[in-house]
């Protein structure tokens, strides 16, 4: 049981972990993120290592649509922007992929401050709609550039440090969480400065926000810019893991799911994010174990495929039915329940 | 308290010593049998590509119960894993990771071009296993770059190759026009194709591009109207747009003689065009279900497993089995272990084999592609596709 936590200072107040059992379970996590690539099999590390990228994107959207209220369909085309520059860099410079990332970023994050701008005249599905447009101009210039390898795409060789060749999931493992985790605990942090609370400002009332002397334009901006930073290391990070990008690695779809994996997980929350892209990415692949447990074998297969994507569906649907906060709710709840366990329930 | 003294009974001395026969019993000959081959599959059975995945799982594993009912290959039964992909590329790639995972994997059946690039580094890094897949890509028919895969069939430039060779044989200098998708797959054989039409003295007057699976395409039927060709060739399509082309085409008194490639040839598909399909052409490497040439025992023993229509990715995912099986036969045979260097290298020794009618000419296979194919015309009111070529090889 945990009961009123004592604070004695306004830092203790801010403080992103404010509980002794939060910091426990934090190092449990941390311990367990450290000891999972050597008891787990290259098939968990593949999907660890692409539920990490996608949670760096999905805590990227967050920061747009969840903390700052603007909904965007670019996602996936400023991952694309991302995913393009390290995969020029690293082929024609062969830059360090810290280098190569920070780029990707970087470009990404141009790529969204333009896409943005229309955001200061239109909301909601209007503005979903303009960033539509990112996807398909995106498309046309990775499809018809030579320097993008056209149709065809770009391949790159594996990320290397240290004289070591990323090349394995063990070893981009290392590569992509930790830098996962940096991003999270950045965008956790953002939303105790200044930034981060214009940010809900202007999702909360957007001309509240600016008669409380929030200037709409930079900030409205810089959220797609930091948004769009996240989607374009997302991306460098996928081109890294996957070593091909093409212009159809990224399709509109792609954007729809990051959409959905924030609103499932839960909009404005850093946890809804992260919880959205493991559910997102998991659920499919464990719904698939849980088939294969079920007799019948190979035939049941071809049976029971469509069978697991329907159920997929409709746990979606059953989630923003009856947890409309989404899957970080869920999560409060269970620690509600656990902080005045066992004397209520 | 836990006495130990009476934890070690005779009964459990006893108990212990039958589980013990028991298990000796069981891994005997376990051990006496030798390793299975296994065969994995990232494989769409949902999304916009299972109609041809449930079809080539069903070829792959008919064939694979025709290889182990007859005892193996070399008394080694094949074991095929299959996975659901969706065709997403990164759902193909868990798949992979999760089978070989689970098995020591020698061959793998691929879903895409998008799959078939990817996984290639890790291929080549592992170097136990040879690949083929529904991927007829160009890029892929390269044995230095992609040493551990092969195509099942022509690559798409070589479909055009087999159409436009045919074209030059029936009406010379004739005017052919390219109708393709903005996309990896549309585009792929139309710069190769178009210089090699030129070299077989063909014009290509008009290239048309649309976006994947348009519908309202007047404007470009106008376009290909205005161009007047002979032929006309889609590529880079399942059905839409073709059927708005045709049906169009032929209302604005076109006499033009509509082709397709591969993916849209099933027999299923291209009835699906109703009666303004009739005589449309396209190239196939391997023959229709119902087609009764003699010497297929294959197609006989096909129609006596699956009396119902099989679709042409059956067929393919049938010869795909064939190919595979032929491979690891070869390699045992030579007495090397089953790795992909020397799977590829059995592959690359098949010359003049026959495939049981599959494909209606003996194949040989000196690169990562199979040359061969031959030209096909819808009869609408046979409800069949019928032969319009004999077998084109473009092995030189």
């Amino acid at each position: 049981m945990r009961i009123g936590t004592l604070k004695e200072s306004y830092v203790a107040d801010a403080a992103l972990f404010d509980s002794v059992t939060q910091k426990r379970m934090l190092a449990a996590g941390a311990a367990l993120l450290v000891l999972f690539p050597f008891i787990a099999n290259d098939y968990w590390l593949y999907l660890a290592c692409l539920v990490a990228i996608n949670i760096v994107s999905a805590t990227g959207l967050n920061i747009l649509t969840g903390y700052t209220g603007l909904v965007s369909l670019g996602q996936a085309a400023f991952m694309g922007l991302g995913a393009y520059t390290v995969a020029i860099l690293e082929t024609r410079l062969g830059t360090h992929f810290l280098i190569n990332l920070w780029a990707g970023g970087a470009v990404a994050m141009l790529g969204g401050i333009i896409v943005g701008i229309p955001s200061l005249r239109v909301k909601g599905l209007y503005l979903a709609i303009t960033t539509i447009a990112a996807s398909f101009i995106a498309h046309f210039l990775f499809a018809n550039f030579e320097f993008t390898g056209r149709t065809g795409g770009l391949s790159l060789p594996p990320a290397r440090t240290f004289g070591i060749f990323l090349d394995t999931s063990f070893r981009l493992y290392w590569m992509i969480v930790p830098i996962t985790v940096l991003m999270v605990i950045g965008a956790a942090n953002l939303f105790r400065t200044r930034i981060g609370r214009a940010f809900i400002a202007i999702r909360d009332r957007d001309i509240s926000a600016e008669v409380l002397g929030i200037p709409l334009l930079r900030y409205k901006l810089l959220s797609f810019a930091v948004s769009s930073f996240y989607a374009g290391v997302a991306g460098g990070l996928w081109a890294y893991f996957f070593r091909v990008v093409t212009p159809e690695s990224f399709p509109l779809v792609m954007s729809i799911f990051f959409l959905a994996a924030i609103i499932v997980g839960g909009m404005g929350t850093i946890l809804g994010g992260i919880l959205g892209a493991i559910f997102m990415t998991m659920v499919p692949e464990l719904l698939k174990l849980i088939f294969d447990i079920l007799p019948g074998g190979r035939e049941m297969t071809v049976f029971l495929s469509p069978v697991r994507t329907v159920v997929f569906g409709l746990l979606i649907v059953g989630f923003l039915v009856f947890e409309p906060l989404g899957l970080a709710e869920v999560w409060r709840r269970i620690r509600r329940f656990f902080h005045l366990w066992p004397f209520r329930n | 308290m836990f006495d130990r003294k009476s934890f070690v009974t005779r009964r459990s001395v006893m108990s212990l010593a039958a589980g013990a026969a028991l298990a000796a019993g069981l891994t005997i000959p376990a051990q006496a049998q030798q390793e299975d081959i296994v065969v994995g599959g990232s494989i769409p059975m949902t999304g916009v590509f299972a109609f041809a995945g449930v079809g080539i799982n069903a070829g792959m594993s008919d064939y694979f119960k025709i290889v182990n009912d007859a005892g193996g290959v070399n008394g080694r039964k094949i074991k095929f894993v299959i996975e659901d992909t969706g065709y997403k590329v990164d759902v193909s790639v868990a798949a992979f990771k999760k089978i070989t995972s689970q098995d020591k994997v020698n061959l793998y059946y691929g879903d895409s071009t998008g799959f078939a690039k990817t996984i290639n580094p890790e291929l080549d890094r592992n170097g136990q296993i040879m690949m083929a897949g529904a991927s007829f890509a160009t890029e892929l028919n390269d044995p230095k770059k992609y040493p551990h895969q092969f195509l099942v069939g022509p690559d798409y430039t070589e479909m055009f190759g087999i159409l436009l060779n045919h074209i030059a044989k029936e009406k010379p200098g004739a005017k052919v026009a390219f109708v393709y998708s903005d996309s990896e797959f549309g585009r792929d054989p139309i710069e190769s194709s178009e210089a090699l039409a030129k070299k077989l003295g063909l014009s290509v007057p008009v290239k048309i591009m649309t976006a994947p699976g348009s519908v309202d395409v007047s404007t470009e039927v106008i376009k290909l109207r205005r161009a007047a060709p002979d032929y006309t060739i889609f590529h880079g399509y399942i059905l839409a747009p073709i059927p708005e082309f045709v049906q169009q085409g032929k209302q604005m008194g076109m006499t033009t003689k509509w082709m397709g490639t591969f993916w849209t040839m099933d027999s299923s598909t291209v009835m699906k065009m109703g009666e303004a399909g009739d005589g449309f052409m396209g190239v196939m490497p391997y023959r229709y279900y119902y087609d009764d040439a003699a010497n297929s025992p294959m197609l006989q023993k096909i129609r006596q497993m699956r009396p119902e229509y099989q679709s042409t990715a059956y067929m393919q995912g049938f010869l795909t089995a064939m190919l595979f099986t032929e491979s690891a036969k070869r390699t045992l045979a030579a007495g090397k272990p089953l790795n992909g260097g020397n799977l590829k290298a059995a592959l690359n020794s098949i010359k003049n084999f026959d495939t049981g009618g599959i494909i209606g000419t003996p194949i040989t296979i000196g690169g990562n592609s199979i040359p061969v194919g031959r030209v096909y015309k819808a009869d609408m009111k046979a409800q069949k596709m019928v032969p319009a070529s004999d077998w084109i090889s473009l092995a030189k």
